[in-house]
């Protein structure tokens, strides 16, 4: 029998916008949120829809991503009926060695692991976005509306819809144009990234593009234009829950601050079953001395607390010492912050030491990058 | 690297007071995120042993569900793994070590190794069974006691044996009654040639069936040779609701933390895949454990917080232990107080104990 729906997510990109944070891996093996790494919510929310096939695309530096998924065991994927599997740009017997030249491309690489599972449909993510999503309700869409594709959307400013890829929508949200970046925005409704496909138009799509030597191989680009042109039935789909694109350095750290406030992505699971799961570490527990301060911050196991934190995010094994100061900053796996040390609206990247004394962005204009790695 | 299978014995009779009327001490919450039993699992997982045996007295279910496969404590390999042995079968003074042993024979007869370390999971050590089998080995004994010198036997160890050691050689057993500060305690640590147990659990049954293995090895102590192993490192015995107090109290001390929780020894626990913990604006932490999943918007000093424990705002939290899932509600102040899961303190605007006699709320209160 086959799986109702397949999840495909999109983790080969370098993010390189993200500059020293994604030296050595890729984006969505980025640390976010104290404890997390970006891929968990997709994966978490795979995992949580019962999409228990997840395919995980990988290109740009590899091996930690892919030492990290494993075989899902972490998100509960590693059972008799489901896994999380690697899919990596590789040498094929058919055609040799290539890269991955595009969204599309990748998933079109990828058409054997998709067969062996018979699918009726597949989910198309992106492994660098901070969101907590049912795509079993996104599925009921699709199927009530009979479409060939289904893009999440969500509702920005006029403003913002100018940096998107928008969906202009007829009154029942069928889709009739795509617009990548319009300067002149006909609708507000930004695409997430977000697509479910009816496998056996996905399929013949992809092989139609695969020959067309003028093909980018982008999903906004070519596939969607493509199917929209055959006359296809595309919807939109909207979301109203807490959504970021985590691809700066400044919304990586906006994201991070999100979470210090009532944010609607219910980190700790107030509201429902909905839990975002991760590799486990086996630190101590958080440890804070007698003259430590917090105040406004997630703190997160195996952290040794001796000195005063506000407005941050601090993640496991950091150390930070007497007198030393942490204001609205994101401190990442190991990092030591010595005695009487400050640091201001900074994202200190894994393992990096700040030294006795040292103060870092006192000014605190723009966010601070701190890292061992080189841009 | 000798073969060794590894016995966690919970037939120690340790009660823990209200903490233990519905779960055995092994599943005690310690340090916020662990149970008693994690630490002597991480003890035999980091001493290379992944065969273990968990010899069960009663109140079995929390243990199943926290140790599951056992690969938290990566006992899932293909060659080890971790056996529930359970003796449904026995009661009263029925219900011993070596009954357990007898009726679950075929868990040592199916695992070929040559020695046998069994451990209690209320003495909290950081110890390396594959040391103390190397000494064992060199001893030419059949059978060893771990002991450990203690300068504080008038107030730890109470009720527990003691060692008579002489030339390396164990002489006699007493209890200890908190006579003298200067001791040698038995960390209820045996370490047996796997033959010498078969012969040892016979012998056992023979001389009454009511002969747990201390008393056993108390009986054997003038015929046959028991080789007496020191242990050096840090150990603390949790046998009743007030050594847990203090024991969990002691951590704190971050000259004892460091000396437990080492980089080369982790100390493993199953995840629970909770977020970090959200300190709000009114929030005060010192000289504490926190565990994950906590929101806080008030004090909390010299105390030791579980998972997801929320303290709302002006709540003052000292020399207290709260376990997970506890609701501390707004403004109420709470001192050497013992919260367990899931219980709530509502109404209440002061709970108030002593270092000597802690107050305790049971598992699931409201108050």
């Amino acid at each position: 029998m086959g799986k109702e729906m397949l999840g495909m997510i999109l983790a080969g990109g370098r993010g390189s916008r993200l500059y020293e944070l994604t030296a050595k891996v890729a984006k969505p093996a980025v640390y976010f949120g104290g404890k997390y790494r970006i891929i968990d919510f997709p994966l978490s929310n795979c995992a949580n829809s019962g999409i228990d096939v997840v395919g995980v695309l990988t290109q740009y530096e590899s091996i930690e991503l892919g030492t990290y998924v494993g075989a899902g065991s972490n998100w509960g994927l590693d059972g008799a009926n489901s896994l999380a599997a690697i899919l990596p740009a590789r040498e094929r017997g058919d055609v040799g060695a290539t890269w991955y030249a595009g969204t599309a491309d990748a998933i079109q690489q990828n058409i054997g692991f998709m067969d062996d599972y018979d699918p009726e449909y597949v989910l198309i993510l992106s492994g660098d976005h901070i969101y907590k999503m049912d795509y079993d309700k996104m599925l009921d869409y699709h199927k009530e509306k009979g479409a060939d594709l289904t893009v999440a959307v969500l509702n920005v400013t006029l403003e913002e819809a100018t940096r998107f890829g928008i969906m202009n929508t007829n009154d029942d949200l069928s889709i009739y144009e795509f617009e990548e970046k319009p300067a002149q925005p006909k609708s507000t409704l930004a695409s997430m990234g977000i697509y479910i496909f009816t496998y056996k138009e996905l399929r013949k799509y992809l092989l139609a593009d695969a020959k067309d030597e003028n093909s980018k191989h982008d999903f906004g680009m070519n596939i969607i234009p493509a199917m929209l042109a055959d006359g296809k039935k595309l919807f939109a789909y909207e979301f109203d829950g807490y959504w970021k694109d985590v691809g700066t350095v400044d919304s990586l750290w906006e994201a991070n601050m999100d979470l210090l406030k009532d944010s609607d992505l219910d980190l700790f699971n107030e509201k429902d079953d909905w839990k975002i799961y991760t590799e486990d570490t086996l630190s101590k527990p958080q440890i804070f001395g007698p003259d430590a301060e917090v105040k406004n911050s997630l703190v997160t196991q195996g952290s040794v607390v001796d000195g005063s934190v506000s407005g941050s995010v601090i993640f496991s094994n950091v150390c930070i010492g007497a007198g030393a100061k942490v204001v609205d900053s994101v401190l990442m796996p190991g990092v030591l912050v010595e005695e009487g040390a400050e640091v201001y609206k900074a994202i200190v990247d894994t393992d990096v030491v700040i030294s006795a004394g040292q103060v870092v962005n006192k000014e605190a204009k723009d966010v601070a990058l701190i890292s061992n790695n080189t841009r | 690297m000798a073969k060794i299978i590894g016995l966690v014995n919970l037939h120690s009779d340790v009660s823990l007071g209200g903490l233990t009327e519905r779960r055995p001490a092994a599943s005690v919450s310690f340090l916020g995120r662990y149970g008693i039993i994690d630490i002597v699992l991480s003890n035999l997982s980091n001493s290379g042993i992944d065969t273990v045996g968990v010899l069960i007295k009663e109140k079995p279910r929390s243990l199943f569900k926290h140790l599951g496969n056992g690969n938290a404590w990566n006992f899932n390999s293909k060659k080890g793994g971790v056996s529930f042995l359970y003796n449904e079968g026995a009661s009263g003074p029925y219900n011993h070590d070596v009954n357990n042993l007898i009726e679950n024979i075929a868990f040592l007869d199916k695992n070929t190794a040559d020695y046998v370390v069994i451990a209690p999971a209320h003495i909290i050590t950081t110890m390396n069974f594959a040391d103390l089998v190397d000494e064992h080995e060199k001893s030419g004994a059949e059978v060893s006691v771990v002991y450990k010198k203690i300068k504080d036997g008038k107030e730890a160890f109470i009720g527990e044996d003691i060692v008579k050691v002489e030339d390396g050689v164990v002489t006699g057993f007493d209890v200890n009654k908190g006579n003298r500060k200067n001791t040698t305690v038995s960390l209820n640590t045996y370490i047996f040639n796997k033959d010498a147990l078969y012969k040892v659990l016979k012998k056992a049954q023979k001389a009454s069936v009511f002969f747990d293995l201390r008393d056993t090895l108390n009986y054997m102590v003038d015929e046959a040779k028991i080789n007496a192993v020191e242990f050096k490192g840090f150990a603390a015995n949790i046998n009743s609701f007030e050594t847990y107090y203090d024991t969990c109290m002691k951590f704190l001390d971050r000259d004892v933390n460091t000396a437990v929780f080492k980089s080369n020894w982790p100390i493993f626990t199953n995840t629970n895949d909770t977020p970090p913990a959200k300190y709000l604006k009114n929030s005060s932490v010192k000289n504490s454990f926190v565990a994950n999943g906590v929101i806080c918007d008030g004090e909390i000093q010299d105390s030791i917080i579980g998972r997801e424990v929320t303290i709302g705002k002006g709540a003052v939290i000292k020399n207290s232990i709260i376990f997970s899932g506890a609701k501390i509600g707004n403004g109420a102040v709470l001192d050497h107080v013992i919260v367990d899961k899931e219980a709530k303190i509502k109404r209440v605007t002061e709970l108030v104990g002593t270092a000597e006699k802690p107050l305790y709320v049971k598992e699931g209160d409201t108050v």
